[in-house]
């Protein structure tokens, strides 16, 4: 098994709220452990506790109680954090650098040395595809373009571990895709990603494992397959050429998940139960246009996992 | 080694935001136009037209230079924070007192090129108008250059845990305070009473004497300065600045960003 490279034990926090007379919880006990080398997906709903607990990692905010660290050393630390990258959630950089004039700054800031500097900023650029925009300054960039060049300041330094939150959040189709690509990439250079989201299909295309944290608990942590791969989850079969014979016989047996008549239905069933559906109409004469599985909401699979009573 | 380093990337890029910002050209811009003015009013006097003129340019030399390191100073920490930016610098490796000394440093450089941009006006002003120039002057504009580094601390202290308004006013109110300490000494020496006489001393010792960096009486009446006229005030100055700069740190190490 690979190393542990974040490692979080027990973490609370409370805020002070009304003048610092009352305190509000936001996290109860949290703990999970990032691996080396994976893309670890912190997934819950909005004000569940994700911004807060990477914001304990980044140094941020200081943890009320438990004890967190990433490559083995406590967050409150600074030194570390020169092998460590950020991309906080829908960022504002400093407009009016220019992409370069940007990248230098925080590479300054990293102690990147002055002749390594110019290399790695053009490599990053390239990398993220800003070549060109690289003389302009960061008022004139789109959203997408800021996300990628906020990607690029968090690899300035050439980490070992990057923590993005909410890197698709606000993006277009073209941008989320630019940004799940580099994301990959990370992972072929070796790089170990932590990625806060509360979007289901940025998990299922990257993540190799996740937590699910619900009201600042942890309810779920272990593999993305298992998260997703749901044993009761449906499926939806669509088929043609129905006749009014079988159209009957599935009215009877399937009927709670049956929409459309006559030539053309769609049904939805257990995964289990396909075997059988498609035996009875191909049987009948049916053609089957398609069979897929029919994707679980983000809420679903949170009540799944709030209802499976605690952590597994 | 490093740490300069990082300071420096900090304060760099401050004075970067500054010179791109035209907030800052509109001020300069007054503050010039000010020290112009200076030529109509002494026209309007018989006598010392020369001391009216210099009069006038240093009183706004220094309200413009103070007037800026309140309002930007109170808003360097703040901005850094609202516009989120903070979050991406405070988790490179960089200590958040590097960070405060980065910022304080930006905007100290700026004030100084601003002093210095204000001086030229200044000398200019004074040369055609016929007005004598010489070391007091300078060293009168060094004392600013001073005072206007203690407001800056000053600033960047309160705003490290508290709101812009709350940080101008308070600033601003000890900035009016700081000009006042010496007179309120020399009160409370002349009532007689122990007891007034101990509160005003303390009072004194535990504000900033802003009064000390005002060299322009001399330069005005071109009177000599002696090193030790602007080596201590300057010792003094520094003593506030660190002094500031370490409580705010203190602070600011203490502080979550949500």
């Amino acid at each position: 098994m690979s190393r542990v490279v974040v490692n979080v034990e027990d973490l609370t926090k409370d805020f002070r709220t009304g003048l610092g007379l009352r305190s509000k919880r936001v996290l109860r006990g949290v703990s999970f452990a990032v691996r080396d080398g994976e893309i670890f997906g912190f997934v819950g709903p909005n004000g569940a506790g994700k911004t807060t607990t990477l914001k304990i990692l980044m140094g941020l905010i200081r943890a009320s109680s438990g004890r967190a660290s990433v490559l083995g050393h406590d967050v409150r630390e600074t030194e570390f954090r020169r092998h460590v990258g950020f991309l906080p959630e829908a960022p504002y950089f400093y407009d009016y650098l220019t992409g370069r004039e940007f990248l230098d700054f925080y590479a300054r800031v990293c102690g990147v040395p002055r002749a390594r500097r110019r290399a790695r900023i053009e490599t990053l650029l390239e990398w993220v595809g800003l070549t060109a925009a690289g003389a302009a300054r960061l008022r004139t960039y789109s959203k997408g373009m800021l996300q990628r060049v906020g990607i690029a300041q968090a690899l300035v330094h050439d980490p070992q571990v990057v923590f993005l939150d909410e890197p698709m959040s606000g993006l277009d189709p073209i941008g989320r895709k630019e940004i799940r690509d580099l994301i990959r990439r990370l992972q072929v250079e070796g790089k170990t990603v932590f990625m806060n989201t509360h979007i289901l299909s940025d998990v299922e295309m990257l993540c190799d494992r996740v937590a699910i944290i619900v009201q600042g608990e942890i309810r779920f942590e272990g593999s993305a397959h298992a998260l997703l791969a749901d044993d009761e989850r449906d499926a939806e079969v669509v088929l043609t050429g129905v006749s009014p014979a079988l159209a009957e016989i599935l009215s009877d047996r399937f009927g709670d998940g049956m929409r459309g008549v006559g030539e053309r239905v769609e049904i939805g069933v257990p995964q289990k139960r396909v075997g059988e559906l498609l035996a009875e109409a191909l049987a009948t004469g049916a053609q089957v246009v398609s069979v897929a599985p029919r994707r679980a909401s983000l809420e679903s699979i949170f009540l799944s996992a709030v209802g499976r009573g605690g952590r597994r | 080694m490093r740490s300069l380093d990082r300071i420096v990337a900090i304060a760099s890029n401050t004075l970067r935001e500054a010179i791109r910002s035209r907030v800052l050209y509109t001020l300069l811009f007054f503050a010039l136009a000010l020290i112009g003015t200076g030529v109509l009013l002494s026209t309007l006097s018989y006598v010392e037209r020369e001391r009216i003129l210099q009069d006038v340019a240093f009183a706004a030399i220094r309200v413009f230079s103070v007037a800026i390191a309140v309002f930007v100073g109170i808003g360097l920490i703040h901005k850094e924070v609202d516009r989120r930016t903070i979050f991406t610098i405070l988790s490179k490796p960089i200590a958040r007192s590097e960070f405060l000394l980065g910022k304080y440093c930006g905007l100290l450089a700026t004030l100084w090129l601003q002093i210095a941009v204000m001086g030229l006006g200044f000398a200019l002003v004074s040369l055609a108008a016929g007005a004598p120039l010489g070391p007091a002057h300078a060293a009168a504009l060094a004392g600013i250059a001073a005072e206007v580094a203690v407001v800056v601390a000053i600033a960047l202290f309160f705003s490290a845990f508290t709101s812009p308004m709350l940080a101008s006013l308070f600033t601003a109110g000890l900035w009016l305070v700081g000009h006042l300490t010496r007179d309120l000494r020399s009160l409370g020496a002349q009532s007689g009473v122990a007891g007034v006489q101990h509160v005003t001393e303390w009072i004194y010792r535990g504000l900033p004497d802003l009064d000390a960096f005002d060299l322009t009486l001399q330069a005005a009446h071109q009177l000599p300065i002696a090193t030790s006229d602007l080596v201590l005030p300057l010792a003094y100055g520094l003593g506030w600045v660190a002094l500031a700069l370490v409580a705010a740190s203190w602070i600011f190490e203490r502080r979550d960003f949500r």
